[in-house]
């Protein structure tokens, strides 16, 4: 299937009205247990009255928003994490359905939950697609115990298999497998048989991180004794690259630089944040681009509660709040854009902001295409794979302290 | 010759001792126990005025303060307190500061014992001939063995120790036994009042209302205001429109000054380079018929290209150049322009703790951000035409064929340590190129050593490497002793197959091949990865004799954008873009402003 084909299928999974188009994510901070390289906000699950309040309190947020979201028909729903499938099964369905009395969903809409193999039942799996879930994101990571041991995970490869199939058979027709590489001990060969491994599965979409090294996590703290297991820079441009040749032959398109689909099976929701489309996000830490803002809520799930459920006591539960100005937006665009293969238009470029692409950056391109880090076919500007695995280094080198909005004079 | 009743209640004294043994402590409790400084008032270390010298616990420049002290005996003495620069760097500063005094208290740490600079400063007040009085410190400290330092006192420079005082600075424990000493074993100046002029400078501060204040020790004769006065070695002459003492809180103007005390005087001088330390001053309408012996103009030992990382920024770096030498005429500069770096300066230090100072001086109070190149010594250079050149940038080494003799500055130099150690400071040595001279044991656990060593591989980490072979314990004093012919190469960094003149260096040649591959190993780590591959090469002419390679950048992403948090995405990138534009572009290759200082930085061994 050629790529515009391969375009257009995506495209009819949305079916536009006149009501505009917004995602919808939910953060659950509940885990099993904390994984050595995990730095989002997540915990492990607490007694389940703490659970109940903090599903209270998305609902009664969500609530708060039903009068400002009508103008809207979200198309996406993520519910992300932790593990929303660690927490019960009657909370999962309080919320959804809360999720579906708030807001007009399209009839299409993609409704995505993340799980972890270790935490899903056959009924638990088969309530939530009934429910309208339609879209299942496993986190894998490797198909090798002794890196998920590494990566302290609490599934082995089996669980996974049974928990996929269960999905299957559940009535899952998108599934996502989340994958890592630089994993310690992971080589070449042992990435490879993963691949091999999933794709003989056959998900509807693979995600291929790269494993980062954050402040805060175990491997941070441990990282003398990790440091001589990881791979190396070198090993892990060449694991990148071979990676993305072997999902194209498997019939995995790269669309973004951690993202391969099947055609038309593109996660329409983590494209929002790519195209610069709305979206808005409840929970602890959730992020939200809505009206023109780009916001956040706070990290602490007390005050969260708090500042939801008493509105009275004002406790601020906004963590970082700012306009994005029309200069910003512009390097937003390119920032987010250069991250999926089909790069930028400069004909669209153009449209939305009115000047050349070419005009305000060409100059500083011609030394990333001859190197064959970037392409430039019909006013098309993208990046190679290879230009992707170095994307920060290219950004940086293109994007002028303008772009960056205020944070031009230091924040 | 008989002294006046005046000179006979004044006492001029010094503190000299190795670094950190409590000089300054000491002084402050002099000046409290004298109750010049009410103790309430009194901010730590009150010699000390910059910043830098109380944070690093040295004293930079000399200082000197007049205390009103009442004896018990009923007896009133003024005492005029010379503070010295304890650093190997300020010999010349010090031996003045010294000549200025009768006596100087030599203060050694009750723990530790005599260090290198213990007895480079004994020894410059035995040339000064000075009454020493020792003052054994830190006697609240568990380890102190007051008896052991004395008989090494006794030992190693061979004045009477015994009963001399023994104190706390930090706690005030037996000061007064200090001040007794004071006026009973240092002697009380003479010098006639109506000879004609000398006056030893001993110091010069710059100050914008007043000019150069010019700090003084009345040898023979009277100076009053409105004296026309004479720089015996400049030739420059003045009228001076101040003159008094220094008291602990500023500047007490007393309209005359005679032989025998310690005061300042001001003459509208615009530069601290026109009142050099050691200098004499006398009258113009009585000279005096010698100056005062001594004199030395003080020279740059050290060299190196200081240049903004930002080349806009030159002319606010050449004014705090400027205003820096106001106040330090052993600092020099002049325009150089390289083609690495661009626009700058090549400065003259009297050796590396002076060039840090400098540098962060400029960076703290000026704001500067800099690059500075490796240090250099001075090389002589005998031409095959007979003309001799002085070469303090390697860059203007001139090529192999045009050089009949290439000479280097040797040091005669002193190492005190702990005998453990002396094998591996002997290796040390013995790789720098020294000369051993003798070893002697200066009690049965520490031992001297003498080396004679060339300078340029002073300047290169041995200080570092020194204190890591020793665990901090050897402690280091040298001085200049003269030029030696030597085997000397200059050795050139290309990287990407372009020179890069700043990186440029010279080296003895059967060091070259060593000194090469750890440069080069060096510059790989300094060296971010770029879009392509950047070989870096070390040359001696045309000929290569180490070679690193940075590889290509091929990794620099972040993967995953979590949750559509957009913000710390940008932020990241930002910082990214700022740290890159803090590069340096060195033709094709940026490269870290820091790389340039890096390559001099060894982990020891070599």
């Amino acid at each position: 299937m050629t790529k515009s084909l391969y375009r257009k299928a995506n495209f009819m999974q949305t079916h536009y009205n006149d009501k505009k188009r917004l995602g919808i994510y939910i953060h659950i901070p509940f885990c099993l247990s904390k994984c050595a390289y995990c730095d989002f906000n997540s915990a492990p699950a607490q007694n389940p009255e703490g659970i109940t309040r903090y599903v209270n309190a998305l609902i009664s947020h969500m609530e708060s928003y039903k009068k400002g979201a009508r103008a809207y028909e979200p198309d996406t729903v993520f519910i992300g994490g932790g593990t929303p499938t660690c927490i019960p099964m009657e909370e999962l369905v309080r919320l959804i359905k809360a999720i579906k009395r708030n807001f007009r969903l399209t009839k299409y809409a993609e409704f995505s939950m993340e799980a972890n193999p270790a935490t899903v039942t056959y009924e638990g799996l088969r309530k939530l697609n009934r429910m309208g879930v339609n879209r299942l994101s496993f986190g894998l990571q490797s198909a090798h115990d002794n890196e998920l041991a590494a990566l302290s995970r609490r599934h082995t490869r089996k669980d996974f298999v049974r928990s996929y199939k269960m999905a299957r058979a559940a009535g899952f027709a998108n599934i996502n497998t989340d994958l890592m590489f630089g994993i310690p001990h992971q080589t070449m060969g042992s990435l490879m048989h993963t691949l091999s491994f999933i794709t003989r599965l056959n998900p509807d979409h693979i995600s291929l991180y790269d494993l980062k090294i954050e402040p805060g996590t175990q491997f941070y703290r441990d990282y003398e004794k990790i440091a001589p297991y990881l791979p190396d820079e070198d090993t892990e441009a060449d694991m990148y690259e071979q990676a993305v040749a072997y999902l194209a032959d498997r019939g995995y398109y790269q669309y973004e630089i951690s993202n391969f689909a099947r055609p038309g099976k593109m996660c329409a929701h983590n494209l929002k944040y790519w195209n610069c489309e709305e979206y808005l996000g409840f929970g602890v830490s959730a992020h939200s681009y809505f009206n023109g803002n780009r916001f956040a809520f706070t990290a602490d799930k007390e005050r969260y509660i708090q500042g939801v459920e008493q509105p009275a006591s004002r406790i601020k539960i906004t963590d970082q709040n700012e306009t994005v100005e029309e200069r910003e937006r512009l390097g937003e665009y390119i920032m987010l854009r250069f991250r999926l293969n089909e790069g930028i238009d400069s004909r669209e470029f153009t449209r939305r902001f009115g000047s050349s692409f070419e005009t305000l950056y060409g100059h500083k391109l011609k030394k990333f295409i001859d190197g064959g880090y970037m392409t430039a076919r019909n006013g098309r500007f993208a990046l190679t794979p290879k230009g992707m695995f170095i994307s920060n280094y290219i950004l940086s080198d293109i994007l002028e302290f303008a772009d960056f909005g205020k944070y031009v004079f230091g924040n | 010759m008989a002294q006046t009743e005046k000179q006979k209640h004044i006492r001029n004294f010094s503190i000299i001792a190795h670094i950190d043994h409590g000089k300054s402590t000491l002084a402050d409790r002099i000046l409290e126990f004298s109750n010049t400084v009410a103790k309430r008032d009194m901010e730590e270390q009150l010699l000390d005025n910059m910043d830098l010298e109380k944070e690093r616990g040295i004293t930079i420049k000399a200082r000197a303060v007049r205390i009103d002290y009442k004896a018990p005996d009923g007896e009133e003495y003024a005492l005029n307190m010379i503070d010295t620069p304890g650093h190997v760097d300020f010999n010349y500063e010090v031996s003045r500061s010294l000549n200025a005094c009768e006596g100087a208290l030599l203060v050694v740490d009750a723990t530790q014992g005599i260090e290198a600079q213990t007895l480079a400063n004994a020894y410059l007040a035995v040339d000064a001939d000075l009454e020493i009085v020792p003052v054994v410190n830190k006697i609240d400290l568990p380890s102190a063995d007051v008896a052991r330092v004395q008989a090494e006192i006794e030992d190693v420079i061979g004045i009477p120790a015994e009963g001399c005082p023994a104190v706390s600075a930090k706690t005030g424990v037996n000061i007064e036994s200090v001040m007794e000493a004071i006026i009973r074993d240092i002697p009380a100046p003479d010098g006639d009042e109506n000879a004609p002029l000398r006056c030893l400078i001993f110091d010069s501060v710059y100050n914008s209302y007043m000019g150069v204040v010019v700090y003084i020790r009345v040898k023979e004769g009277t100076l009053r205001v409105g004296d026309t006065i004479k720089l015996m070695h400049t030739g420059a002459e003045f009228e001076t429109v101040e003159v008094g003492v220094m008291d602990p809180f500023g500047l007490r103007s007393t309209g005359v000054l005679s032989a025998g005390e310690v005061g300042y005087f001001t003459a509208s001088i615009k530069t601290v380079a026109d009142t050099r330390v050691g200098d004499t001053v006398t009258k113009v309408d009585s000279p005096a018929a010698e100056p005062l012996p001594g004199f030395k103009k003080v020279q740059s030992m050290v060299y190196a290209g200081i240049y903004p990382a930002d080349g806009a920024r030159y002319n606010e770096t050449k004014d705090a150049l400027e205003k820096l030498q106001l106040n330090d005429a052993a600092f020099s500069f002049e325009p150089e322009t390289s083609i690495a770096l661009g626009f700058g300066f090549r400065c003259g230090f009297l050796g590396l703790l002076h060039m840090e100072i400098i540098e962060e001086r400029l960076e703290r109070e000026f704001n500067l951000d800099l690059i500075t190149t490796a240090p250099s010594v001075i090389y002589e250079i005998t031409k095959k035409n007979g003309e001799v050149i002085y070469i303090d940038n390697p860059t203007n080494y001139p090529a192999p064929d045009e050089i009949e003799i290439a000479a280097e500055p040797i040091v005669a130099a002193s190492v005190i340590t702990p005998t453990e150690y002396v094998g591996g400071i002997m290796d040390l040595c013995q790789d720098r190129r020294g000369t051993f001279l003798d070893m002697k044991y200066i009690d049965t656990e520490r031992v001297e050593l003498h080396y004679k060593l060339p300078l340029n591989e002073i300047i290169y980490d041995f200080f570092d490497a020194l204190k890591s072979r020793s665990r901090g314990y050897a402690s280091l004093d040298y001085e200049f002793e003269g030029y030696v012919a030597s085997n000397l190469v200059k050795l050139d960094f290309l990287l990407n197959g372009e020179m890069v003149d700043a990186l440029t260096f010279i080296v003895h040649s059967e060091k070259a091949y060593g000194r090469a591959r750890k440069i080069a190993e060096k510059l790989k780590d300094n060296i971010p990865r770029q879009l392509f591959e950047v070989p870096i090469q070390a040359a001696i002419g045309s000929k290569i004799i180490a070679r690193e390679t940075v590889k290509a950048l091929r990794k620099d992403v972040l993967a995953k954008c979590y949750g559509g948090d957009i913000t710390r995405k940008k932020k990241l990138l930002e910082k990214q873009k700022e740290g890159k534009k803090k590069m340096r572009q060195l033709g094709s290759v940026q490269v870290s402003p820091e790389a340039f200082m890096a390559v001099l930085k060894l982990d020891d061994d070599n």
